[in-house]
């Protein structure tokens, strides 16, 4: 799959980023270093903890992550779980939140892993 | 030459979004990267002068972008360093916030590659500028002040060596009457002087006498006992300096011009009112022309002049309190016993770069307690602190230290070194003779080293040699570290060195 390709498939816009970043073999080369961001496992470990300070601040760095490489859908959702999680507190839809997070995530990740190298 | 390279500071906990970053801006900046709130202060206190702008992250673990702000304000880094907040955070407060603590702009995620350094360049050029600015006013100051400082201790210096006098009294009566203010202030407030004022009345200090220009020779220089006539045109050089001072056109309103003033005219005035040339009484003698009295006095009993040879320090405070040499304020007695002792080690000790160390300490404490204009300058505040460090381990340190620049040929020996080389402290020699006017064994040993220089023109130099100390000749070790002088073009020059010499045990 190219770049192209995978925006397209996870309904992004290569253009928005491209504009932003400038050359493609940069975007290439953070969506690689995005896999190994440990930002989406903190939040996952910080719920499993029941630690609302350190899922904030996961939630917070997931959003910026997926907001600069153009992942505007796993930003969104990011934002939400952001907000709910601000005065460091689970809600009731905090849970349902993550959930929204988890699915955009793996749907973005399971595509980059099938970028040409 | 090739201009450097700004230095940025990023700060973020993800090392996704540094490289990010550092990817754009790496083309035009050297980078720095830390990956929490401390590490970013530790870079901050370590490397102050050197960054020239910090990228700060907002959400971070041990301490966010905001506990680092607070941090920069309360050490005034905020000043000299702009700050860029780089964020996804879109709170309206936290934004509001971050403000409010100094930062200098706020770029949000994602960001535009362009926008991003056409931001940075702006803020670091117009940084670059305001501290351009800033450093030549504040040179031009610092000169100002010094030159004032200078004039004043070279006119005051004029009318004592007419007076036959070394010069040094000028500079004991400086010392004294600082001493006395300080302990003054320590004990009452009834006097309306501050902190503030203790240097600006040492200075004015200087020139109490400067109405002896106007005494002719026969009558200042005289050996023996004056006539009563005179005696009369003697106590004519107090109301005359002080008409002098009144002459000048200008610094009416002057603090300086106000003590000088006072000083001149009444520092013969005593407690009791038999003083000249006004007969004030008490308090109504202006407390800077009591003390300048005191001090005057002092002086003048522990010295020899044409007509007496010195008394003892003892003896001199002895005729002080039983009023052998006019009347003085009790409150200033009480701190003039106080004083004693730190008196005599400081009058004898005195000298001439401690005097000039004072007077920069004194200014540079006044221009950054300056409410309208303080000092945002953090080199010089770092050289402040470093040239108060080195004081202290030189007054600690009982070994022999000096300094030697090249040109001119200057060498600076720690006090405890001039001691045990019985070298004189400071040593200038005149660059066109060969020969040092200064006859001495040591000297002319360490000279010859001086002369060697390192291979490697970085390095320090170790030279053994044997050098007379406290009369007995001792086998030495000289390490030396060579200042060298580098430009682009041309070779590099050797411009000073630090030395440090041990004494070898047998």
């Amino acid at each position: 799959m190219t770049l192209f390709e995978l925006y397209s498939s996870l309904g992004e816009s290569l253009d928005e980023v491209l504009g932003r970043l400038r050359m493609e073999s940069r975007i290439a080369k953070y969506l690689g270093l995005f896999l190994n961001d440990p930002s989406y496992n903190e939040l996952k470990e910080a719920f499993a903890a029941k630690d609302a300070k350190t899922a904030f601040r996961a939630a917070h760095t997931l959003k910026g992550v997926a907001a600069n490489l153009g992942l505007s859908k796993l930003s969104a959702s990011s934002s939400e779980l952001t907000e709910d999680l601000r005065p460091c507190e689970f809600t009731a839809n905090s849970q349902a939140l993550l959930d929204k997070v988890e699915a955009d995530y793996t749907t973005a990740v399971e595509g980059i892993k099938q970028l040409e190298q | 030459m090739e201009e450097k390279r700004p230095l940025i500071l990023i700060v973020d906990d993800v090392a996704l979004n540094r490289t990010l970053l550092s990817d754009v801006l790496c083309d035009k900046y050297d980078i720095l990267e830390a990956k929490n709130g401390n590490e970013a202060l530790l870079l901050l206190r370590e490397r102050t002068s050197e960054i020239s702008l910090v990228l700060l992250d907002m959400v971070m673990p041990k301490k966010d972008g905001m506990e680092v702000l607070t941090i920069m304000n309360k050490n005034g880094w905020i000043n000299e360093i702009p700050v860029i907040m780089i964020s996804v955070e879109n709170s309206h407060s936290l934004i509001e916030g971050a403000y409010s603590l100094g930062v200098t702009d706020f770029i949000g995620r994602p960001f535009d590659e362009m926008i991003l350094l056409n931001r940075v360049s702006n803020t670091i050029r117009l940084y670059a500028k305001q501290k351009h600015l800033s450093d030549l006013v504040l040179s031009q100051i610092y000169e100002k002040t010094r030159n004032n400082s200078m004039m004043v201790t070279m006119l005051s210096h004029i009318v004592e060596f007419r007076n036959g006098e070394s010069g040094m009294h000028v500079l004991h009566i400086n010392t004294i009457t600082e001493m006395l203010l300080h302990e003054l202030l320590h004990r009452s407030k009834k006097y309306k002087i501050n902190k503030d004022d203790i240097g600006i009345i040492s200075t004015a200090s200087s020139m109490h006498d400067i109405g002896k220009i106007t005494i002719p020779d026969e009558i200042l220089n005289k050996p023996g006992k004056l006539t009563p006539e005179e005696f009369n045109i003697m106590k004519g050089h107090s109301l005359n300096g002080s008409l002098m001072l009144n002459s000048v056109p200008f610094g009416k309103d002057e603090p300086l011009m106000k003590y000088a003033y006072e000083i001149c005219r009444w520092h013969h005035e005593r407690y009791d009112g038999r003083g000249y040339p006004d007969g004030l009484k008490g308090d109504d003698i202006p407390i800077a022309a009591q003390i300048v009295s005191i001090a005057d006095v002092y002086d003048a009993l522990t010295s020899e002049r044409c007509y007496k040879k010195a008394f003892t320090h003892e003896k001199a405070l002895e005729m002080i309190h039983n009023n052998e040499c006019g009347v003085f304020n009790p409150l200033l007695l009480d701190c003039l016993d106080a004083i004693a002792d730190k008196l005599v080690a400081s009058l004898q000790t005195f000298d001439w770069n401690k005097q000039a160390d004072k007077d920069f300490f004194y200014i540079a404490d006044t221009m950054i307690k300056d409410q309208k204009h303080p000092i945002y300058n953090q080199a010089f505040r770092q050289f402040i602190n470093e040239r108060k460090k080195s004081n202290f381990f030189e007054s600690m340190l009982n070994d022999i230290i000096f300094e030697y620049t090249y040109s001119p040929s200057i060498v600076k020996f720690s006090s405890s070194a001039a001691k045990k080389l019985n070298l004189p402290k400071t040593i200038i020699e005149d660059d066109k003779k060969d020969t040092s006017n200064i006859d001495n064994d040591n000297w002319q040993k360490i000279k010859e080293a001086l002369l060697q220089q390192s291979p490697s023109k970085n390095d320090t130099v170790q030279i053994n040699m044997e050098l007379t100390i406290d009369g007995n000749k001792v086998p030495c070790k000289a390490v030396f570290l060579q200042i060298w002088n580098k430009t682009q073009n041309e070779a590099p020059v050797l411009t000073s060195v630090y030395g440090h010499i041990e004494v070898l045990n047998k």
